[in-house]
């Protein structure tokens, strides 16, 4: 694996030597390997593969749920690409992706650096890990618990529409999570303030990391806050961004606490995802065949974007390792 | 290869006896089970309910005329029996006994599967049908496609709700509005009262009570043969015909008039149901499962009165106590089911808020009590019950909350919102009725 290979430059040799091999030794150890893998290996058959399995052959079949199934072949999946509510559940996850991925991580990269290069330099570093701790509060918040109380401060005569009130802008009061205009943009605002933290605390983590001598040695050759931020902080914390930006994207492709806690997916299927319309035709329609080729695909398309972050991770190190 | 195949095998070996434990469901014992020991029974009401306090008593006189049977009571989450009753008495570990939810995406898809006993024989020996008013029993009985109304005895009822007009008898003194008693002066205290700049009706747009809100205005225009035809699908239904397009119009209007709050789309039941008790709003339209809690929180003057000028409401048995067809002890089960439709459970439905079906009307004592009990009489002898609007079809419920979110924000019209419920009615009883 390449992670054992930690320097590269000028003088590595065109050809590797090739390691002393005992073929005996070589043998015992891949075996021992498979029995440690081997619980690992039973569980995720029995967590994630049957079910996986399950999920595939009912989204082939016509099944309420009790009874016997009907095969029906792709009948599902044909109706899935024909579904105006699925394609609007997918457009809606674009805009998840916005509001829990691409926001929160640039975001979070700049507060990590603000926080990590001035915040922790002038003041105290205490000031600094009470500032990440309060960014990372929401995230330690159960979602459902989180989204019930924005749906308090959100409703027509909630905190929020009071303080526009009290501050003057009484004209632009609303009911923010009511009105198919404004539901999307409001979820999105609460995901973003939910999000935000995750990204500073791995932010953070990262920079405590990096060579302190690099900042110093680029201040020496006059280096300001942005260009130290462009050319130092940003390559050097690459690895935590991949997974940033992975992980997040995974959560935002299957986000449904809190899309059912604000808005049940409403109102007109303006905040519908596909993992509450899985849920609504799997439980509230009884249509569990549906329901499982809606899943199956949501499945796939994490399965697919996750391992092209993979890939985009692999190649940049392999980039790296070449320079 | 040798070690992917040895490990191949473990791992199909281990899927396969995952697979076969799965699917160790007992069959059950499918008889009376007159000699059994023990009556498992699961329900999901409050233990402060109406029906969670007389159920308690049942349960007392039950375990004293069966001496030497042991009661299992256990209290689910209405979700958790919801959305896992197939499964749950498909297995070896349900229960003996237990309360379900009414309607054809429920009991009657569990009946059409034969999970479910038929209690028909029983019904008639016990003299149980006696007691429910025809309305009534519609919920207790399903064909064999799993569609109320006719067919078979597979649940019994033995409590009853419907939706009213809840009001605040303080505010209207307050702003001089006279009480309604025909439609027209109801539409004249809600002028009346915004007139004097105060929203006339709470509501709920993210919830059921517009979607009640709909029914009770369509249900104006409607007769027995509408409501069979939506309910049961005895014919179709033009949703652009009346009484729907008359309930969508009206609904439209009434928003439009100041009557129900443009701000209300987002509003959840339990909103609507604390602005009424606080005092902030003169009416109400919900249903009788307020009437309790009502009681026991409001500390002004309130009182209630049917929906002016209509004959049909909405409304009907309460959820069901049904018999899996896999209990070891259905005998007992049927005592029980028994002893919950005897006089002295009834009066504790009716004297602690619940609507008692088979009560001696004698024995409710509170005078607020006696009113909502009188009025569910009146409307069940009428046999003027419409059940609910959602019920036709799985998943109705979200389609009918969309719908009523956009005719209170404006974003459609009444002919648009129509539209967009009548699709998936279509589709939803296609795929039940096959026609």
């Amino acid at each position: 694996m390449a992670l054992t290979q930690t320097s590269a430059g000028p003088q590595r040799p065109a050809v590797r030597p090739e390691p002393v091999r005992t073929p005996r030794k070589r043998r015992d150890g891949g075996a021992a390997y498979w029995l440690y893998l081997l619980p690992g290996a039973i569980l995720f058959v029995l967590v994630i593969g049957v079910p996986l399995g399950g999920t595939l052959y009912l989204s082939l079949t016509k099944w309420s749920g009790v009874g016997d199934p009907t095969f029906i072949g792709f009948d599902n999946y044909t109706r899935l690409f024909q579904d105006e509510v699925f394609w609007t559940s997918f457009k809606n996850t674009i805009a998840m992706i916005v509001a829990m991925v691409v926001v929160p991580t640039l975001l979070g990269l700049l507060l990590a650096a603000v926080l990590f290069d001035v915040i922790g330099r002038r003041f105290k570093p205490r000031t600094a890990a009470a500032l990440r701790a309060a960014f990372y509060l929401p995230q330690v918040l159960p979602v459902v618990v989180a989204g019930i109380v924005w749906g308090w401060i959100l409703r027509p005569d909630g905190a929020f529409n009071s303080l526009l009130d009290v501050i003057g802008l009484g004209a632009l009061q609303h009911d923010w999570l009511g009105d198919p205009d404004t539901a999307l943009p409001t979820v999105m605002a609460v995901m973003i303030w939910v999000q935000i933290g995750y990204p500073v605390v791995v932010f953070m983590a990262a920079l405590q990391r990096v060579d302190p001598e690099l900042y110093e040695a680029a201040e020496v050759d006059g280096a300001n806050w942005f260009h130290r931020f462009r050319s130092i902080t940003l390559p050097q914390i690459r690895p935590e961004t991949f997974v940033v930006a992975l992980t997040c994207t995974i959560a935002a492709l299957k986000v449904f606490g809190p899309v059912f806690a604000l808005t049940r997916g409403g109102p007109e299927n303006a905040t519908n995802v596909p993992s509450y319309f899985a849920y609504y035709t799997f439980f509230k329609k009884l249509q569990v065949g549906y329901g499982s080729a809606i899943s199956t695909v949501l499945t796939l398309i994490i399965i697919v974007v996750a391992g092209l972050f993979i890939w985009l991770q692999y190649r940049g190190e392999r980039q790296d390792r070449e320079v | 290869m040798t070690r992917f195949r040895k490990l191949g095998v473990a791992v199909v070996t281990a899927a396969l006896a995952a697979g076969t434990l799965a699917a160790c469901g007992g069959d059950g014992d499918s008889g009376d089970g007159g000699d059994a020991k023990t009556l498992k029974l699961w329900h999901y009401e409050s233990a402060n309910s109406a029906m969670g306090i007389a159920w308690d008593r049942a349960i007392q006189i039950f375990k004293d005329e069966h001496p030497g049977v042991e009661v299992q009571f256990e209290r689910k989450a209405f979700e958790q029996i919801q959305q896992n009753a197939g499964m749950i008495i498909n297995s070896s570990e349900g229960p003996d006994i237990m309360e379900y939810n009414k309607g054809n995406a429920t009991a009657g898809l569990l009946s059409s599967q034969g999970l479910l006993t038929d209690l028909t024989t029983e019904t008639t020996k016990r003299g149980w049908d006696s007691k429910l008013s025809p309305s009534l029993q519609t919920t207790a009985r399903y064909s064999d496609k799993g569609v109320m109304g006719e067919g078979n005895w597979y649940g019994v009822p033995n409590y009853g709700e419907y939706v009213m007009v809840y009001y605040n008898k303080d505010l209207f003194t307050k702003h001089g509005v006279t009480v309604p008693t025909t439609y027209d002066e109801f539409t004249k205290a809600m002028d009346a009262f915004v007139a004097k700049g105060v929203t006339p009706l709470a509501e709920a747009g993210a919830e059921y009570p517009a979607g009640q809100l709909f029914y009770q205005l369509a249900l104006a225009k409607a007769d027995r043969k509408f409501v069979d035809d939506y309910q049961l699908y005895k014919n179709p239904v033009d949703f652009k015909a009346e009484p729907l397009k008359s309930g969508a119009q009206t609904f439209a209007d009434w928003v439009a008039k100041g009557y129900v709050a443009k701000t209300s789309a987002s509003l959840k039941a339990e909103d609507m149901g604390t602005a009424f008790i606080s005092g902030k709003a003169p009416m109400i339209v919900s249903g009788s499962w307020w009437y309790g809690r009502f009681k026991n929180e409001i500390k002004f003057n309130w009182d209630s009165f049917l929906f002016p000028g209509n004959k049909f409401h909405a409304g009907s048995s309460g959820n069901l106590w049904v018999v899996p067809a896999g209990s070891k002890a259905k005998g007992l089960a049927y005592d029980f089911i028994d002893i919950t439709l005897r006089p002295e459970i009834q009066a504790l439905i009716g004297n602690n808020g619940g609507v008692p079906v088979a009560a001696d009307a004698s024995q409710i004592t509170d005078p607020k009590n006696q009113k909502l009990i009188e009025n569910f009489n009146t409307i069940s002898q009428q046999d003027g019950l419409a059940f609910y609007p959602d019920w036709p079809v799985p998943g109705y419920y979200d389609v009918l909350v969309s719908g009523f979110q956009s005719l209170i924000n404006g974003s459609k019209t009444p002919d648009q919102v129509l539209d967009a419920i009548a699709k998936p009615y279509g589709e939803g009883v296609k795929e039940i009725t096959g026609k």
